[in-house]
């Protein structure tokens, strides 16, 4: 007898099914449970590792963690932290002000123009790969020993993440969008408000993300060369005064906290201005 | 009523209105030049306004200075060789972990706290800490240039990895290529330009520690020269210095690593 | 009342380098005032480039293109592109005043109007990548309407709609030409939408020449049913076979 062309499909029990959905969703929950043991056992061997470093490392040059945590716990509460934190962070956001406001346009002109691509693209290139530490000392020479230094050195090392990201933005740009507008005679300051900013900010974004995690560094690395107050200030004098443990208690807590900016401040912000994105949407 | 006339201008009637003298000024190349004339009379600028800047002539006089004193090759030597056994040993390390990250999930999940707080530990930590272990002499800048540059690599290469091991598992799975050609075709030039970017990283940042280094630690090179010059307060001397190491990593990065890269990613780019 | 003229038309791509590609090849006609003009032709023949060219968005090589009005100013455009064209940061509504000349209550009542005509009337809010691909093309249409336009260029703006939308909106574009008589030129791949709506079918061919300008004397409003629209299709299409055995790169036409 022929074979109907088209089979019934195999029946499957409903239990079946319905049993294979929940070990799925059983294997993932282990999956889940076993990442999340890892996880923690990362952040064991770390600080296992550490423990292990003080103990052999000559006296006096690697607290072990109790102690640093010790100390960090005695920073908090003496309150010296909110002056030194608020004077650093606010240097690294005017330093990241001044890169936007340099950047963002260059960046602007290196993507709309041919001209100034070939212009600029070497300039902001060098100005890349410059170590970090030739930035701090120049601002240090330019500011001398003032709250302008760190700003500076901040900017200098943003300006060219910046502006590198907005030109790849613009030049990312829809060409059909700015088309479109042509075609309905939208004038050009219209085109550049309605379509070119529009498509750099996600752009402007990334390169402040990046910058951000690079220019706190220099920000503090410059209070260590010749700060007068702040997070590197404070890591200076307990260098000078060798205390280690001070030194990475204070580093720690840095550390910590721009990282906590970065997660929480900039990302909300982030899927604040971005809203129309339907992934970001989806998120909320 | 009259009417209005609205004409599209051709091509060619916009090439005809442009002569060829405006054409050459806007041209890439005199573009390139313009900047370099502009940002030279900037700095003279920089140099008339702030005391405290050196003007070219006197830089230059002091990179003389400093070549006729035979501080330059020296110095120079010590910096590469520190620089360079810190930057191998990252580039070996690094590609080694991030492969082994990039392959399995459960070992991205136990290594991804120790990379990211890598990552967010300055150089200048690393720079204090290792002169307070090693004392003054090679290791401590060649630790701090391994342990600034390795967390940039790991995450290169992981990055690579990881999108290469998705597609391996789907096509080794049907067409039972053998593993070494799998490898040598597949995985090699797919994760060969993010290690190529890793090294980038690992050159830009570890160059930067490994000034650093020296610059706290007492032991000559680069680092220690340009330390040297900023504490007399001879900031001719120190720009000279500046000079010196930002050719160096210019010419590394752009001429160097620029180029690998381009041709490590040539088969991304092509697909444009 | 807008009046277009296209005079030795060409426009080669990538001019003087290896993949120089002429895709117009000494074009001219003329669309006088208050005509509907469809213009036909295979795909990549060069329909959308020809409208790019009259709207200014794409320059041509050599020749003239000029668009005359006698309203005192120069000439409003609508387009509707073949792809919508919106910009997805922006709500339906914004987009379709982003494009008006002023952002007053007149504005905002066209907007909705015509919002309502192409049935989105309760998606004013929604974002672009909120809707459908058909949804985010009746928007396209509705902007172009939505200027009142002198001359109104559409890009086979039904193609993308299931029959019974385009069908309604074929209509509706009858009648708002019937009342308000711009200039329209409009691409299509669909001869019998083509002697439908239009004065005048102009034929392009392969490689960018006019193959054959072919005038519709029918009376409106045109029914499918109407026996002479139905004749007039037939003849129109045998015309097509015709093209398509003199150009065998036609094969693949219309
Ligand atoms: N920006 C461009 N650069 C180079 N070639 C192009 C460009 N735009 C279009 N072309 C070429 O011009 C030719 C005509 O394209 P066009 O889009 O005008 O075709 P079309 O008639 O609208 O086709 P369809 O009916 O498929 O929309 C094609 O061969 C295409 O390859
Ligand atoms: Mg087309």
């Amino acid at each position: 007898m022929a074979r109907p062309v088209i089979e019934a499909p195999p029946t499957t029990p409903a239990g079946t099914w319905l049993e294979g959905e929940e070990l799925a969703r059983r294997a993932a929950a282990r999956t889940r449970r076993k990442r999340l043991a890892l996880l923690v056992a990362g952040w064991a061997a770390m600080l296992g590792i550490w423990q292990v470093a003080a103990y052999y490392l000559p006296f006096g040059t690697l607290p072990n963690p109790l102690e640093v945590s010790v100390e960090m716990w005695e920073i908090v509460a003496s309150g010296a932290l909110v002056s030194d934190f608020l004077a650093s962070v606010l240097k690294t956001f005017a330093g990241f002000g001044v890169a936007v406001l340099i950047g963002a346009p260059v960046g602007y002109l290196m993507g709309r123009y041919g001209y100034w691509r070939a212009f600029f693209l070497d300039g902001v290139t060098v100005a890349g790969t410059i170590p970090a530490l030739t930035y701090a000392v120049l601002s240090l020479i330019i500011f001398g020993l003032s709250n302008l230094g760190p700003v500076l050195a901040v900017a200098l090392v943003s300006t060219p993440y910046v502006a590198l990201n907005v030109a790849e933005g613009i030049r990312g740009v829809d060409q059909n969008l700015v088309k479109m507008s042509q075609a309905f005679g939208r004038s050009p300051q219209q085109i550049r408000r309605e379509v070119f900013i529009p498509t750099i900010v996600p752009y402007l974004f990334a390169a402040v993300r990046m910058s951000f995690a690079v220019a706190w560094k220099v920000e503090a690395l410059t209070e260590v060369f010749g700060g007068t107050n702040g997070v590197g200030f404070q890591i200076r004098t307990r260098y000078q005064l060798f205390d280690i443990t001070g030194v990475i208690a204070w580093m720690a807590l840095f550390i910590v906290f721009m990282l906590l900016i970065e997660r929480l401040l900039l990302r909300k912000l982030e899927q604040r201005v971005l809203a129309w994105r339907p992934e970001e949407r989806a998120a909320r | 009523m009259t009417d209005t006339l609205t004409r599209r201008r051709s091509t060619e009637e916009i090439a005809r209105s442009r002569p060829a003298w405006q054409r050459r000024l806007t041209s890439d190349r005199a573009a390139r030049l313009t900047f370099y004339v502009v940002a030279f009379l900037f700095w003279i600028a920089l140099a008339g306004l702030f005391e405290r800047i050196p003007g070219p002539p006197s830089v230059v006089d002091s990179l003389v200075e400093e070549f006729r004193r035979g501080e330059v090759f020296g110095n120079f030597a010590d910096t590469f060789y520190r620089f360079g056994i810190g930057v191998a040993l990252s580039v070996g390390v690094g590609i080694l972990v991030g492969v082994v990250i990039g392959l399995s999930p459960m070992a991205r999940a136990f290594l991804e706290s120790p990379v990211l707080v890598g990552l967010s530990i300055p150089a200048i930590m690393w720079a204090f800490l290792t002169v307070m272990w090693f004392g003054f002499g090679h290791t401590s800048p060649i630790v701090t240039t391994f342990l600034t540059a390795v967390p940039f690599v790991i995450l290169n290469v992981a990055q690579g990895v990881q999108g290469v091991s998705r597609d391996l598992r789907d096509m080794s799975s049907s067409y039972g290529v053998p593993l070494g050609r799998r490898v040598r075709e597949l995985v090699l030039p797919a994760v060969a330009g993010y290690v190529v970017a890793g090294l980038r990283f690992a050159v830009i940042m570890g160059w930067n520690g490994v000034l650093l280094a020296e610059w706290f630690g007492g032991s000559g090179g680069a680092g220690y020269r340009a330390r040297f010059w900023y504490d007399a307060n001879q900031f001719a001397g120190f720009a000279a210095w500046v000079v010196l190491f930002v050719g160096v990593i210019i010419i590394l990065d752009q001429l160097l690593l620029e180029r690998l890269s381009r041709r490590m990613f040539r088969w991304r780019d092509a697909t444009h | 009342m807008a009046v277009l003229t296209v005079n030795d038309l060409c426009k080669t791509f990538g001019a003087g380098t290896a993949r120089s590609n002429r895709v117009l090849d000494h074009i001219s006609f003329d669309v006088r005032g208050q005509t509907f003009v469809s213009v036909v032709g295979p795909s990549g023949c060069g329909k959308s480039t020809l409208l790019n060219i009259i709207s200014g968005v794409e320059t041509h090589t050599s020749g003239d293109v000029s668009v005359t009005s006698d309203e005192g100013r120069p000439a409003r455009l609508g387009y509707v592109f073949q792809d919508p064209r919106l910009l997805p940061w922006r709500t339906v509504r914004k987009n379709m005043l982003y494009v008006q000349d002023k952002d007053d209550d007149q504005a905002r009542r066209r907007v909705s109007t015509y919002l309502d005509m192409v049935g989105l009337g309760q998606h004013g809010d929604f974002f672009p990548g909120q809707l459908s691909g058909g949804m985010q093309q009746r928007v396209g249409i509705a902007r172009a309407f939505a200027v009142e336009p002198d001359l109104l260029i559409m890009d086979e703006p039904f193609s993308h709609l299931d029959a019974i939308t385009a069908r309604g909106l074929r209509a509706q574009l009858q009648d708002i030409w019937a009342q308000s008589r711009k200039t329209v030129v409009f691409v299509t791949h669909d001869v019998v939408e083509a002697v439908e709506l239009s004065d005048r079918i102009i034929v392009l061919q392969p490689g960018g020449r006019i193959f054959e300008d072919i005038p519709i004397d029918l009376p409106r409003p045109r029914r499918q049913s109407d026996p002479a629209v139905a004749t007039l299709q037939a003849e129109v299409l045998a015309r097509l076979e015709k093209m398509k055995a003199i150009t065998p790169q036609a094969a693949t036409a219309v």
